[in-house]
């Protein structure tokens, strides 16, 4: 039974059903299959031919449970988006409530409401389309990063539209999208953690250069290391998101 | 004779809710109670069936439950429910008229 196990295995292993408890029922649905096949009478090997191609039967599961596919995705995307952008939002509040300290400034000043509220907002914003891309690459076998860089700026510029029409703010949305894209692109391109710290500081540090106010710089500074922190975050959020809900 | 397998496609509902309807049966069983009736002549892969069996379970038209049979061996059944019941009538319609205007224009030429 080795040949039809590792067969049924290869099968089970490609079909992208998201349930796990759905996967080792297919496993075992074969598994019986063969069985019966072997003790009517048909060889193993005849029994293995007979079950057909197991890509052409994975790609048969993957269809017939696309749509919880979809779902889970979906909810994966959701509440990691939600987990980073609370510990992200964490990380950088503790950051620049240390430098109010560092330079005096009351921690009124520095977290005055609005600016507070337009911050987390960002933040939110820029962990969308960062675990977004993680996600929608996943939908391509080659090429992910440029597509689903494409499709996101889509998903992006239309959810600007829908804001811009119905009268609220949108300028969010692409900070986001440019912040997500900009991290994602890093991640990509530099392989050492040092060059990305290095590139992340001196962007986000030269963003911060243009008031003038050291201040400003420092708090740019570590909203930069803030985002360079979800990079390592949320891959893993995603991938644990993903395996506890498949287990479901 | 072989079958084309876009013919095939489009009548694989049909005849799992027709073997179906006459009583409980796991996926084994099924094949090769189509291929007794059918003369051999539907000689789809094996493996092709299961995807075709989930569908039909998701779409509500039959539902399956694993039963352990007397040599202690465990096999996922099939049935039909009352709404796949219907749906197998409505099939067998569609297809009864289907092949018959099919025929109709076949022998008018």
């Amino acid at each position: 039974m080795q040949a039809a196990h590792r067969l049924i295995e290869e099968i089970v292993s490609s079909s992208r059903i998201p349930s796990a408890r759905r996967r080792r029922e297919v496993l075992r649905e074969l598994q019986a299959h063969v069985e019966d096949a072997i003790s009517g009478g048909v060889t193993e090997r005849l029994a293995v031919a007979n079950l057909g191609v197991p890509r052409e039967i994975a790609r048969h599961f993957a269809w017939v449970y696309r749509r919880e596919r979809a779902v889970l995705r979906l909810s994966v995307f959701l509440l990691s988006t939600i987990a980073v952008a609370g510990s992200v939002a964490a990380i950088v509040m503790a950051m620049k409530a240390g430098v109010a300290v560092g330079f005096g400034v009351p921690l009124i000043r520095m977290f005055n409401p609005r600016h507070t509220m337009i911050e987390a907002v960002d933040i939110l914003s820029t962990a969308a389309a960062y675990v977004g891309l993680l996600s929608l690459e996943k939908l391509f076998d080659r090429r992910g990063f440029p597509k689903a860089a494409a499709l996101l700026a889509l998903i992006f510029a239309v959810l600007a539209a829908a804001f811009a029409m119905a009268g609220r703010p949108w300028k969010f949305l692409l900070f986001g999208l440019v912040a997500g894209f900009f991290l994602r692109t890093i991640q990509v391109l530099l392989k050492s953690h040092a060059a990305r710290i290095g590139v992340v500081l001196a962007c986000f540090g030269a963003v911060g250069l243009i008031s003038l106010r050291p201040l400003n710089v420092a708090s740019w500074v570590v909203t930069g290391l803030g985002y360079l922190a979800m990079t390592h975050l949320a891959a893993r959020v995603d991938r644990a998101l993903l395996n506890r809900l498949q287990q479901l | 004779m072989d079958i084309d397998r876009e013919f095939l496609k489009g009548s694989v509902s049909l005849l799992l809710l027709n073997l179906l309807s006459r009583g409980a049966m796991y996926g084994y069983e099924i094949f090769q109670e189509a291929s007794r009736r059918s003369a051999q002549a539907f000689e789809f892969k094996e493996g092709t069936l299961y995807p075709a069996l989930h569908q039909l379970e998701k779409k509500g038209l039959i539902q399956s439950e694993w039963r352990t049979g007397e040599n202690g061996r465990e096999r996922k059944y099939y049935a039909l429910t009352p709404k796949g019941r219907k749906s197998a009538r409505d099939y067998e319609k569609q297809w009864v008229h289907l092949t018959g205007a099919v025929n109709a224009v076949l022998e008018s030429e």
